[in-house]
Formats: structure tokens, C-alpha cells, sequence
């Protein structure tokens, strides 16, 4: 089994690097954590062979740090709780470690153990005044009298419970791009083309679990500049279909699209992919979606009032007018 | 062959067998006498025209059509630029009027929604019903700019005209009268057939006209056979 070494990561001076930092240690570390803004935590175990001692990538990851302009301070231990308190009093620029969490804490006043403010005043009355003599109640006890938050609070003191690092997937430029030996000069050819594409889009949104919120299409042309094309897509979506029909549309509304030799399509914005619910025995029942979007853009290209829907409200009514309903398919 | 996939991807090309034996699914039946004059039915990527003057029953065979597609699980599209689309008739026609978009666009809207609804993958069964131009219809050819759209469609697209269109070439199917049924010197219903113009074999229906039932009475051969 691997020792556990975790690398912690604190900025206190430049809460808005945090996006920087984060894309700085994905680049440099495989498994990288958010703690809280401007606190990282990095699980090094099993990298040694790979990256080199901790102190060592510690030291490269501050370097990272100054060109992105923080000053940041490491905290090496075998938890991350326990790191992440080292590298809050290291100073900046500065790596410390830590082998045995519980000796480092036993010291620390009992304000560092991560409790309710009512828990750390019930704890002073009863004379504690260290994370050492509040590592020394008996576990059990502590769980009968303050419950499982200070259980777990508890385990943190004792440097025992280590929180995984929950690591996030760093965020990769979904695009693909294509170049033709032929140009293109019809929008049908040119729509036929960029299904390719877009199948590729959708299968690398697939794989991240994501759906696309906005599209950026870049058409290069022969006899003209690049064309550039946005599209917001809604509701976001990786099926294919839809993202296509979301770009023929923007394209259709363009006179003259000129001879197209190559395409790039970027997926700037992305959410996580929600379940939706299809129709088990209609074969066709997830299509509905893409009919209320056909339905959508057909009123604002007709207008109100032409994309409707029936209903009968009387089938007994004498006058016609009455007997049925008309309401807007998209209100 | 090696260019296109290239240039358009693995998927631009396919054998023809694969196409044929998907065909049985993309095919709407109406299980009627009509499916066996027009082939097996409405089929999707494909268009059709119903042709015949004013209340011979192409509408009532338009809302067959539809039912039939709903049946099966999709959404069906009815352009209708007259605006005389009348849900109660589809009502009584099994219709699932939840499932039916209807859009009233005239002039170059006309081609347009019926593009956009033949492209959108949402439907299975895109119903024009142009109307009489004698009675404030529009002109079949109309339509004309949106039949790119049909080829590799999921939807079927069904004309229902007055007349043939002059730029407009696509299997037409012609509805004729045969006979006015009527009782005690009062006309109850009508009769019509169904074919295509070069061909003898046509379907027959029959319309009373108190309860706007369609019944199905076969195809002419069906009932040369009977006869014999």
C-alpha cells in the first residue's frame, strides 16, 4: 500500500488567483484538490518514482506559483488536514513537513480543530486548551457527549483520518477542426461536412459527462476572412442532432457563406449533463425535445400566434369557434 | 469512395442492401387498402402528394397518416397555411392532438417550416395541406424550395393539394369521386379511389357523411376478385 503524502498548497494575499493556481497545479500534479479558496491539496502518494521527493515538487510548484504571480506557502504530512495547517504557518515562499501529524498538532491551540464555535466554548470550559489534550479524550467519549462532527474532528487532532483528496478533472478545450482539399459552396455539402465534427464534439462531451452550453464555430474561407459563428444552446446538450441543427440554423440565417476550406468548432461553455427521461416503449419519444426546438425557432422566425397547438374543449359546441383551443406550443 | 470518407467521414457511405433492410422501419402504414396502392406507405426521407378536388377525403386519409405515425411513436408536423386545420376531425380521426404541432405560414414561411420540420429530427410525418387556391389556398409550388429537405429526413412529407404543381415532381396520388351515396333523396356519403394515374389499381373508400366515418373497402382488384 502507498504512504500517504499530502502536499498542501496556501495562498492568503491573492484569492483571485485561485482559477490560475488551480489550472497551475493541474498542469503540474495528477491529483489536485480544492480545499477552500486559495487552499489546495495534492496527493502525492505513489508519484515519487515519477515526480521526485515531495520537497522536490513542493519547491517546483512554488516556482509555478511566483510566475503566476502568488505567493504561496507548502505544507508537506501524511493527511491533508495536517498539511494544510503546516502550510498555513509556513511562511510564503517557504516548504515544511511533517511525519508525525499528531506531534506536529499535539502544540497547536485547540482554535484549529475544525469545530463549531459553541463546541470550542464547551471544550474550554472542560480546561482544554490544546489540540493535544483534546487528541487525548477518549474517542468514544467524545462521540457520545458532542456527536459524529466532533468525532470527526476528533480523529482530524489525532492526525488518524485522512480526507481523501477529492480531486477534480482539469478542464480540457473541447474542439475539433477540419480542413478540406475542396472548398465548399454549398451550405447543404457544408452542413453534410460538419457532422463529422460535431459527432466528434458530442463523443468528447460524451466521455466528460458534459453538455454543451455555448458552440463557437470559425469557418475558414478562400476568398474572404475567417467567419466566426456563436451559438447558445438551449436547453445544453452533447446529442449531436441538436447541436448541428443549432449550427445549420446559424448558418442559414448567414446570405452568403463563400467557399469554406476548413471549420474549427469549440465548446467554450459546458455544464454537467443531465438525465432525461425517454419514452420506454415510443421509439421516438426523446425526439420530442427536438420538436419543441424546431417549434421554438419557427415562431421566432413566423412570429406569434403560428406555431400552435389544438385542443378540443367542447366536441358537443354548435359553433365551431368553441369547440376547440389554441394555444402556443412555446409560450 | 477513399476522397469522401475522407472528406465527409466513415458514415457518408453506405451499401444499399442497409438501407432496404431498415426500410420496413421507416415505413408509416396506415393499415389500409391505401398502403398496398402506394407501396406499403408513407415512407420517411420520401415525399408523396394526395391530389383531388374539394371533400373528396384526402384530409381524412392526411389524419389516418397521422394517427398512424403518432402510433408509432413520433411527433407529427401539419403546415397550414389556410388555416383550416380542424382539430375535432382530427380528434375523431385518433389524432393525439398533444402530438401534433400545427404551424400557419403562407408565402416563403410555407417552405421554411416545412424544412425546418423535415430536418429537425423531431417528427415522423411533416402534413402540407396547401388548400384550394380557388378558395384562398396557396399554390403547391410553394413548397417546392423545401423538398431538399425530404432525402436522409426521419419524416415523411405529405402534400395535400388541390391540384398537381407545375415545379412540383413527386409521386402523386390522384383521389376521384366514384359515386354520391344517398337515401330517401338526401346524400348521406360519398365513395372515392385512390391511385396513381398511369395505373388501374386503386383503393376505395367510402365517407358518411353523419358520422364522418372513413371505411375501407379494399382495392379495385380485391373487389373484381369478390365479384368473380
Amino acid at each position: 500500500m502507498r504512504d500517504p503524502v499530502t502536499l498542501a498548497i496556501v495562498v492568503t494575499d491573492a484569492p483571485e488567483l485561485h482559477s490560475r493556481l488551480l489550472a497551475t497545479l493541474h498542469a503540474a500534479l495528477p491529483r489536485v484538490g480544492v480545499l477552500d479558496p486559495g487552499a489546495f491539496a495534492c496527493d502525492l502518494a505513489g508519484t515519487e518514482d515519477l515526480l521526485g521527493a515531495p520537497a522536490r515538487v513542493a519547491r517546483n510548484v512554488l516556482a509555478r506559483c511566483t510566475l503566476v504571480g502568488a505567493r504561496a506557502s507548502a505544507g508537506i504530512a501524511p493527511t491533508p488536514f495536517v498539511a494544510r495547517v503546516l502550510a498555513e504557518r509556513t511562511p510564503p515562499g517557504e516548504v515544511r513537513s511533517v511525519d508525525d501529524g499528531r506531534a506536529f498538532l499535539a502544540a497547536l491551540p485547540l482554535d484549529v480543530v475544525p469545530v463549531d464555535p459553541k463546541v470550542h466554548e464547551e471544550l474550554r470550559l472542560l480546561g482544554l486548551r490544546t489540540v493535544g489534550e483534546f487528541a487525548d479524550l477518549p474517542r468514544g467519549s467524545v462521540f457520545d457527549r458532542f456527536g459524529s462532527a466532533v468525532a470527526r474532528a476528533h480523529a482530524l487532532a489525532r492526525g488518524e483520518y485522512g480526507d481523501m483528496v477529492r480531486a477534480s478533472a482539469p478542464l480540457r478545450r473541447i474542439r475539433a477542426r477540419r480542413a478540406w482539399d475542396d472548398a465548399i459552396g454549398s451550405r447543404e455539402q457544408l452542413v453534410f461536412a460538419l457532422r463529422v465534427v460535431v459527432d466528434e464534439i458530442s463523443a468528447a462531451l460524451a466521455r466528460d459527462g458534459f453538455a454543451a452550453l455555448r458552440l463557437e464555430l470559425r469557418l475558414d474561407r478562400e476568398s474572404a476572412g475567417p467567419l466566426r459563428i456563436e451559438r447558445t444552446v438551449l436547453p445544453p446538450t452533447r446529442e449531436a442532432a441538436a447541436l448541428l441543427r443549432s449550427l445549420r440554423w446559424a448558418l442559414e440565417e448567414r446570405a452568403e457563406l463563400g467557399l469554406v476550406t476548413g471549420c474549427a468548432l469549440e465548446v467554450p461553455e459546458v455544464e454537467a449533463a443531465r438525465g432525461r427521461q425517454i419514452g420506454l416503449f415510443a421509439p421516438d419519444g426523446a425526439r420530442e425535445e427536438e420538436a419543441i426546438a424546431t417549434a421554438r425557432y419557427l415562431r421566432a422566425k413566423l412570429g406569434k400566434g403560428a406555431v400552435l397547438r389544438a385542443r378540443v374543449a367542447d366536441d358537443s359546441a354548435r359553433l365551431p369557434e368553441r369547440a376547440s383551443e389554441w394555444v402556443e406550443v412555446i409560450a | 469512395m477513399a476522397r469522401i470518407e475522407g472528406r465527409f467521414g466513415v458514415h457518408a457511405l453506405a451499401r444499399g442492401h442497409t438501407s432496404e433492410r431498415h426500410r420496413s422501419e421507416l415505413v408509416i402504414a396506415t393499415k389500409s387498402s391505401l398502403d398496398r396502392v402506394i407501396g406499403g406507405g408513407l415512407v420517411a426521407g420520401e415525399p408523396i402528394a394526395f391530389v383531388g378536388p374539394p371533400s373528396v377525403g384526402k384530409l381524412q386519409l392526411a389524419l389516418r397518416a397521422t394517427a398512424s405515425a403518432q402510433a408509432q411513436g413520433g411527433m407529427a408536423a401539419w403546415i397550414d397555411p389556410t388555416a383550416s386545420f380542424d382539430p375535432l376531425a382530427a380528434q375523431r380521426a385518433n389524432v393525439d392532438l398533444d402530438r401534433l404541432v400545427v404551424v400557419r405560414a403562407r408565402g416563403t414561411g410555407l417552405a421554411l417550416a416545412a424544412a425546418a420540420a423535415l430536418r429537425s429530427e423531431g417528427f415522423r410525418l411533416v402534413v402540407v395541406d396547401v388548400g384550394d387556391p380557388a378558395f384562398g389556398g396557396v399554390n403547391v409550388d410553394d413548397i417546392a424550395p423545401a423538398l431538399s429537405a425530404v432525402r436522409g429526413s426521419p419524416a415523411a412529407l405529405l402534400v395535400v393539394a388541390g391540384e398537381r404543381g407545375r415545379r412540383l415532381a413527386i409521386p402523386t396520388f390522384v383521389f376521384e369521386r366514384v359515386a354520391w351515396e344517398r337515401r330517401f333523396d338526401r346524400t348521406v356519403g360519398w365513395s372515392f379511389a385512390v391511385g396513381r394515374a398511369h395505373t388501374s389499381d386503386r383503393a376505395l373508400f367510402c365517407v358518411t357523411s353523419l358520422e364522418g366515418a372513413l371505411a375501407d373497402l379494399g382495392t379495385r382488384a380485391d373487389l373484381a376478385t369478390v365479384a368473380v
